[in-house]
């Protein structure tokens, strides 16, 4: 089942249990972001703030729309109870189509249903939350859709950046120096001095917000895969003050221009590795020309913080797949890559056909080879399911030899300056450390000298296995 | 009743006392709290130093908060916003301004 919007996956949601409307009136300073933190880390429900203090009724604001795996595979069609490795696989089978979007007219964009442009635009109508105490302000951005275009060549980019409320008609947001938003200005509106138009889309069907945390190549445009995930092309409405094309049915839609001689303080703020480390004042400021939105619209939030929640489970899914086949284009004979929730993107599992210090420095060159969001990568066997955290674990401790099993590599211009282990200097100058752990048996070794894991299925012959398993509830066993 | 805002720094030691150029959060409750804007103006660690001063809240770069606020009186209001290119720090356009 493809969803058109944020409405209609509510609708499941609903039905399945894992939506909570909150209808006592909350405040939208800090108390939304505290409840929506608590239930992310009590693994509770989609939540949706119904009433909220100092707006009129019908103003909404929502969290953890797909903060859990359940959820996220629920807006992709598949079971509630899924197993991640079939999520994986579901979305990476999706990847293999491609389905361009549809044009529609602004009469059926339930976008366009209210209207405020030049000097009627006022970010303050909308209930941005204070997301946690001691942000740099009101993030109206977190769980949002950017979108920006390469003149040249009509590609259109969407990422999922952080975009806080300003002042009346100014945003400030902090897409990294790194992001391929950026690629575009530097590329294309720099040189000449431009404003690059962005709209802030919030509150779009599920599948194309997951889709912005994609690492999707330069020159793809994330739409046509979120229409291949869907199986129906994605409904697009052109912007009103703007040369962009937007989700005809999102919530809110924010009309911009990225200002080349202009900026004012982003930040600091909770970010997705769980810490607010000190990323701020150095990010963009867009002018807002319009803002377009559905009535009762619904404000997507994500009280970003320790894993999981939206972030760190779409990143899990958008990045894995990503980087398997980023690997496996370098010949890099893997198996599965995963990308634990808890470890934030920052820590990444490879299994692999072949191990050994050749296959693991491959891994981490692929891992440095540009702009680096991870740093830690665990290289198993293919007997390890690298989705069993338990094995992996046990793998780690057991086969990583602490003298040759380790490779890292230093850089600087590329690394990600969200680390919180980097200090101020390191995060200035982007510069950073990447390690790569050797899980795997030497292939030199003779088999006979490879140590034999002592588990059920690889210690004890096929017989006795299926004798114990024909017998197991005849001893008593469930 | 004296307004509140509150600011931001790098590291505490960066605020200065005397007359600076800061961006202040306007701490009013209400719909427009924490609206930004960019000032000129003299700032004092004491009320005593600034005896009809507003009160100004101090936060680090990570969000901590200086337990005592500071006072504040704002002699110019500019645009909200410096001169600047994207991903510059805002702290070096500051002193620029």
């Amino acid at each position: 089942m493809a969803f058109k919007d944020h409405r209609d996956f509510f609708e499941v949601l609903e039905k399945e249990g894992e939506l909570l409307r909150i209808r006592q009136e909350v405040d939208w300073d800090l108390e939304v972001g505290a409840i929506g933190r608590r239930v992310y880390e009590t693994e509770g429900p989609c939540l949706l703030f119904e009433k909220i203090k100092d707006y009129p009724e019908g103003f909404r604001i929502s969290n953890g729309t797909t903060g859990t795996w359940p959820r996220l595979a629920l807006s992709m069609g598949l079971r509630k109870k899924s197993p991640i490795r079939e999520i994986y696989k579901a979305y990476e089978e999706g990847l293999e189509k491609k389905i361009p979007p549809r044009i529609v007219k602004k009469e059926n964009a339930p976008c366009k249903e209210n209207i405020m442009i030049g000097d009627e635009v006022d970010l303050y109508r909308f209930p941005s939350p204070m997301i946690h105490e001691g942000d740099g302000g009101r993030y109206i951005g977190t769980w949002d859709l950017v979108v920006c275009k390469d003149p040249e060549t009509n590609w259109t980019n969407w990422g999922m950046y952080r975009f806080m409320v300003h002042s009346k008609d100014w945003l400030t947001g902090w897409p990294q120096s790194t992001s391929q938003l950026a690629f575009i200005y530097n590329q294309r509106y720099l040189p000449k001095g431009q404003p690059l138009p962005v709209a802030l889309v919030i509150g779009t069907d599920p599948i194309s917000h997951i889709m912005a945390t994609a690492p999707i190549r330069l020159q793809e445009d994330e739409v046509d895969y979120v229409g291949g995930l869907r199986g129906e092309p994605v409904e697009l409405v052109p912007c009103e003050t703007i040369d962009l094309l937007v989700p005809a049915h999102s919530e809110i839609v924010i009309e911009g221009e990225l200002i080349p001689d202009k900026i004012a303080p982003d930040g600091p703020f909770g970010e997705y590795p769980g810490y607010r480390s000190g990323t701020m004042c150095q990010g963009v400021a867009v002018k807002v020309k319009a803002i377009t939105y559905r009535s009762k619209p619904i404000l997507t939030m994500i009280a970003l913080g320790t894993p999981p929640d939206d972030s760190s489970i779409a990143a899990s899914l958008t990045a894995a797949v990503a980087m398997k086949q980023g690997l496996l284009h370098r010949k890099v004979p893997v198996t599965d890559v995963y990308v634990p929730p808890e470890g934030v993107t920052h820590l990444i599992i490879i299994g692999v056909k072949k191990g050994g210090m050749e296959i693991t420095r491959q891994v981490l060159d692929y891992f440095t080879a540009r702009r680096i969001m991870t740093n830690k990568h665990i290289v198993v066997d293919e007997d390890v399911d690298v989705f069993n955290m338990t094995e992996v674990l046990h793998a780690f401790a057991t086969k990583c030899h602490p003298g040759r099993g380790i490779a890292y590599e230093w850089y600087e211009g590329r690394a990600n300056s969200l680390t919180p282990f980097y200090s101020p200097e390191e995060r200035k100058r982007l510069k950073g450390v990447s390690v790569a752990f050797d899980c795997t048996w030497p292939p030199e070794w003779p088999g006979e000298i490879i140590p034999i894991k002592a588990s059920f299925k690889t210690i004890y012959s096929k017989e006795i296995q299926e004798k114990v398993l024909r017998n197991w509830t005849q001893y008593g066993l469930k | 009743m004296a307004k509140e805002w509150q600011t931001f720094v790098r590291k505490f030691d960066d605020l200065k006392e005397g007359k600076i150029k800061l961006f202040i959060k306007d701490l009013t409750p209400g719909p427009r709290k924490y609206d930004t804007k960019f000032v000129e103006a003299q700032v004092a660690k004491s009320k005593e130093a600034l005896p009809d001063g507003d009160l100004l809240y101090i936060r680090s770069e990570s969000g901590l908060k200086i337990p005592h606020p500071w006072y504040i009186r704002i002699t110019r209001e500019r645009p909200p916003f410096v001169s600047g290119k994207p991903w510059e720090d805002v702290f070096a356009a500051v002193e620029r301004a």
